[in-house]
């Protein structure tokens, strides 16, 4: 490892049954306090994507994910990961970055790796050291005291450190310097490339990943907007930003 | 040291409202005729080349799979991909280079009514004044 170059994770073999979609929702309502979130949102992801889920502040994003992530079921339909319904069994395929997650702020990075090492059955600690490496992480600060583009980096980190072959982030780069970005960026690519992982980015920063994507979700006011194709789209002479201007507004 | 090359080449403002590998097989194809890849050079592996630039690693497999089509590129199972060292498919593609700008110069020509050669013709005769 020299350190400039991305590092790639190495997945367990066998950890996503082959031939199954990653995600699968049908027909998902979601209330919220008498309030409608999501209605009947349906969508599939296939293994080997990397989407990227589009829409504006309060459009349903971090619900959406939320679902996925199994942490609260819909009010109607259905969530899948890899053929299994989302929910605590099916956590073992899955990685999530929430929105403004926290890490606890009282241990050092170091620290929070050998923790991270017995929360998490798939932790790949070799994977880890070299993340930490490429996101240049300085192991010996304590984490209430790191800097939104260091906090993002190690929130990053700890997601790709594990072999899971679904990683979803919301919003990993909301209040992060263009550096860590674009580092952020190359880890996210190298370790897609490098396994057969599947990912979901939910972002309304599109300049800066629209290239990453092969497909993109565009949702608004909790319904599915567009399903698209980014290669698609383009040989149609559109770019993503220029039909998500076209959906919302 | 070769792959840095490659990696220059495919640093450009992209443009997102079109196909991504046509741009990446477009630059390429352009530093093959020139020379700045070299016959023989090594191009980087899909993974290296899409993570440093950004970009989806579907869309660096199709620019390969479109430059070895086109015979200006071969890869070599566990050993990488190469820049062709077969100088008539070199040859070939520069040739085809030269046909489309001389077919977009014949359009600008047509546009204003002239042939190419009188387009020339004209724009030399503007210099002379």
């Amino acid at each position: 490892m020299d350190g400039k170059t991305a590092p790639t994770a190495q997945l367990q073999k066998g950890t996503a049954p082959a031939g199954r979609p990653a995600v699968v929702c049908r027909g998902v309502f979601m209330k919220i306090r008498n309030k409608e979130i999501l209605r009947d949102v349906s969508f599939r992801v296939d293994q080997g994507q990397i989407v990227g889920l589009l829409g504006p502040n309060g459009a349903g994003k971090s619900t959406l994910l939320r679902l996925v992530a199994g942490l609260t079921p819909p009010t109607a339909g259905v969530v899948e990961l890899f053929g299994e319904p989302a929910g605590v069994p099916a956590l073992r395929y899955l990685s999530f970055l929430p929105d403004r997650g926290k890490l606890p702020g009282w241990v050092t990075v170091g620290e929070w790796f050998r923790l991270a090492r017995d929360i998490y059955p798939d932790w790949d600690p070799d994977h880890a050291e070299e993340l930490a490496e490429f996101l240049k992480v300085r192991r010996t600060a304590r984490m209430s005291t790191l800097s939104r583009g260091e906090e993002a980096r190690v929130q990053l980190l700890t997601c790709l450190a594990r072999r899971a072959p679904l990683v979803v982030l919301d919003e990993p780069f909301t209040g992060v310097d263009m550096i860590s970005r674009e580092q952020i960026a190359s880890s996210v690519i190298a370790d897609f490339a490098g396994g057969s992982r599947t990912f979901i980015i939910a972002t309304h920063d599109i300049r800066e990943m629209e290239n990453l994507f092969n497909q993109v979700i565009l949702i608004g006011e909790g319904r599915i907007l567009a399903l698209e194709d980014v290669e698609a789209l383009r040989a149609r002479g559109r770019s993503v930003e220029s039909r998500y201007r076209e959906v919302f507004s | 040291m070769d792959a840095d090359v490659a990696l220059e080449i495919l640093k450009f403002p992209i443009d997102p409202s079109r196909p991504l590998y046509e741009q990446f097989v477009e630059r390429i194809r352009a530093a093959i005729a020139r020379g700045d890849l070299e016959p023989g050079a090594r191009l980087p592996s899909v993974r290296e080349l899409a993570a440093a630039i950004r970009v989806n690693p579907t869309t660096i497999q199709r620019m390969y799979q479109e430059l070895e089509r086109e015979r200006l590129i071969v890869s070599y199972r566990g050993q990488g991909t190469f820049v062709t060292r077969d100088a008539k498919a070199i040859e070939a593609s520069r040739r085809a280079l030269a046909r489309e700008a001389v077919a977009r110069l014949r359009e600008t020509a047509e546009s204003l009514g002239l042939t190419v050669q009188q387009l020339i013709d004209l724009a030399r005769d503007e210099e002379e004044d």
